[in-house]
């Protein structure tokens, strides 16, 4: 009885620690989000429309991968991404727009 | 006819698209005088001090004392000292480099490129065996603003030539000035244009127009002289886009841009401001 109620301990801990094992970040996540955010601030950049904000995460982001902590590592390349995105849906809106502000 | 009825199709879309800078220039003046109906538009080249009667006051105060003097005194004696080949600056420019300033930016034809006077002044040492000045130094605003106290007086005249490639630098200039950008999401144009004379907090904004003609400026705030690249450099840092080197293409062309708007008006640099 004791060594079944010891195996549902243990199976039920497991289950626990499964998804958490899953969702960890690890080192091959990173590179796949630093390489994500490094050509969408590269596409940012060849629109002339790169943010002073961005490139200072990646830093960042490699310096808590350094430290093994992938999991920030992962959250600031993401956030990176996300400025560069935002960067360049600017610079396409203004090319279509940019001229209705030049006085006729 | 139907040849001819395409061209001169394609020939107004292209005049839509293109507007030539003349006309930029007179609508951005008109655009200026139904926007501050009493303010005599030569006025602008003093920038905020142009709308705030108070700090304009403070303002002349200081120009009994200049800050920007030692840099005109600097400027001159490095003007005037010689390379190691014996040759000098006024080599390098017409009339022997004293006012000329408001021709600049110039478009050179055999390079493609926009040429700012500062560009000129380290194109100058290059050619006569120097090493060029970094482009943020006291030495290059100095220099710079000795010539422009020699141009003092005489009106901003930027030619763009008949060249398309001059054309395109003038209107990749022109597409900088009104893009938004930064995280910010702003355009020059929505500070110097739309909010022009309006505050800032404690800081009243300059109309656009009279921008290029007193640079290089002693800001209070710098504590030091500087071109205006520099202070490009910290628009864009106020609207946190990533910042241009000074005389980048990017930077150069925008001067361009900036300058022609400000053809017709009196040089008045170096000039002071908060």
């Amino acid at each position: 009885m004791k060594l079944k109620s010891n195996i549902l301990v243990c199976a039920l801990l497991a289950a626990l620690m499964l998804p958490a094992s899953l969702l960890a970040a690890d080192a091959t996540e990173y590179k796949l989000e630093l390489a994500k955010a490094k050509a969408t601030l590269r596409d940012a950049e060849s629109k002339v429309q790169l943010w002073s904000t961005s490139e200072i995460l990646l830093e960042d982001a490699d310096k808590a991968a350094a430290s093994g902590d992938y999991e920030l590592a992962v959250k600031l390349a993401t956030e990176a991404r996300l400025h560069g995105e935002l960067a360049v849906a600017t610079a396409e809106r203004e090319k279509k727009h940019w001229q209705k502000n030049v006085p006729k | 006819m139907k040849r001819f009825l395409t061209a001169c199709f394609l020939f107004m879309l292209m005049a839509n698209v293109y507007a030539s800078p003349e006309t930029d220039r007179l609508a951005l003046r008109e655009f200026f005088a139904q926007r501050f109906p009493d303010l005599d538009l030569n006025e602008m080249i003093n920038g905020l001090y142009a709308f705030d009667e108070g700090a304009r006051e403070q303002w002349l105060e200081m120009e009994d004392f200049p800050p920007y003097e030692i840099a005109i005194e600097e400027g001159e004696e490095i003007f005037n000292t010689p390379f190691a080949n014996g040759k000098g600056y006024a080599d390098c420019f017409e009339n022997g480099g004293i006012g000329i300033k408001q021709n600049y930016p110039r478009f050179d034809a055999d390079s493609g490129e926009v040429i700012t006077l500062e560009y000129a002044i380290n194109q100058c040492r290059t050619d006569n065996g120097e090493e060029p000045l970094p482009w943020m130094t006291d030495e290059l605003a100095a220099i710079s603003a000795y010539m422009a106290y020699t141009s003092r007086g005489n009106k901003m005249s930027v030619v763009i030539p008949d060249d398309p490639r001059a054309l395109q630098a003038y209107e990749s200039g022109k597409e900088y000035y009104y893009t938004r950008r930064g995280q910010l999401e702003f355009a020059c144009e929505n500070c110097h244009m739309q909010s022009a004379g309006s505050l800032l907090r404690a800081d009243r904004l300059s109309g656009m127009l009279g921008q290029a003609t007193h640079w290089p400026v002693y800001r209070s705030k710098w504590g030091e002289i500087g071109t205006l690249h520099k202070r490009f450099r910290e628009c864009n840092e106020q609207v946190r886009a990533k910042p241009y080197d000074a005389q980048s293409q990017v930077y150069r062309e925008l001067e361009y841009f900036l300058s022609y708007m400000s053809n017709g008006l009196e040089m008045n640099g170096p000039a002071s401001r908060r």
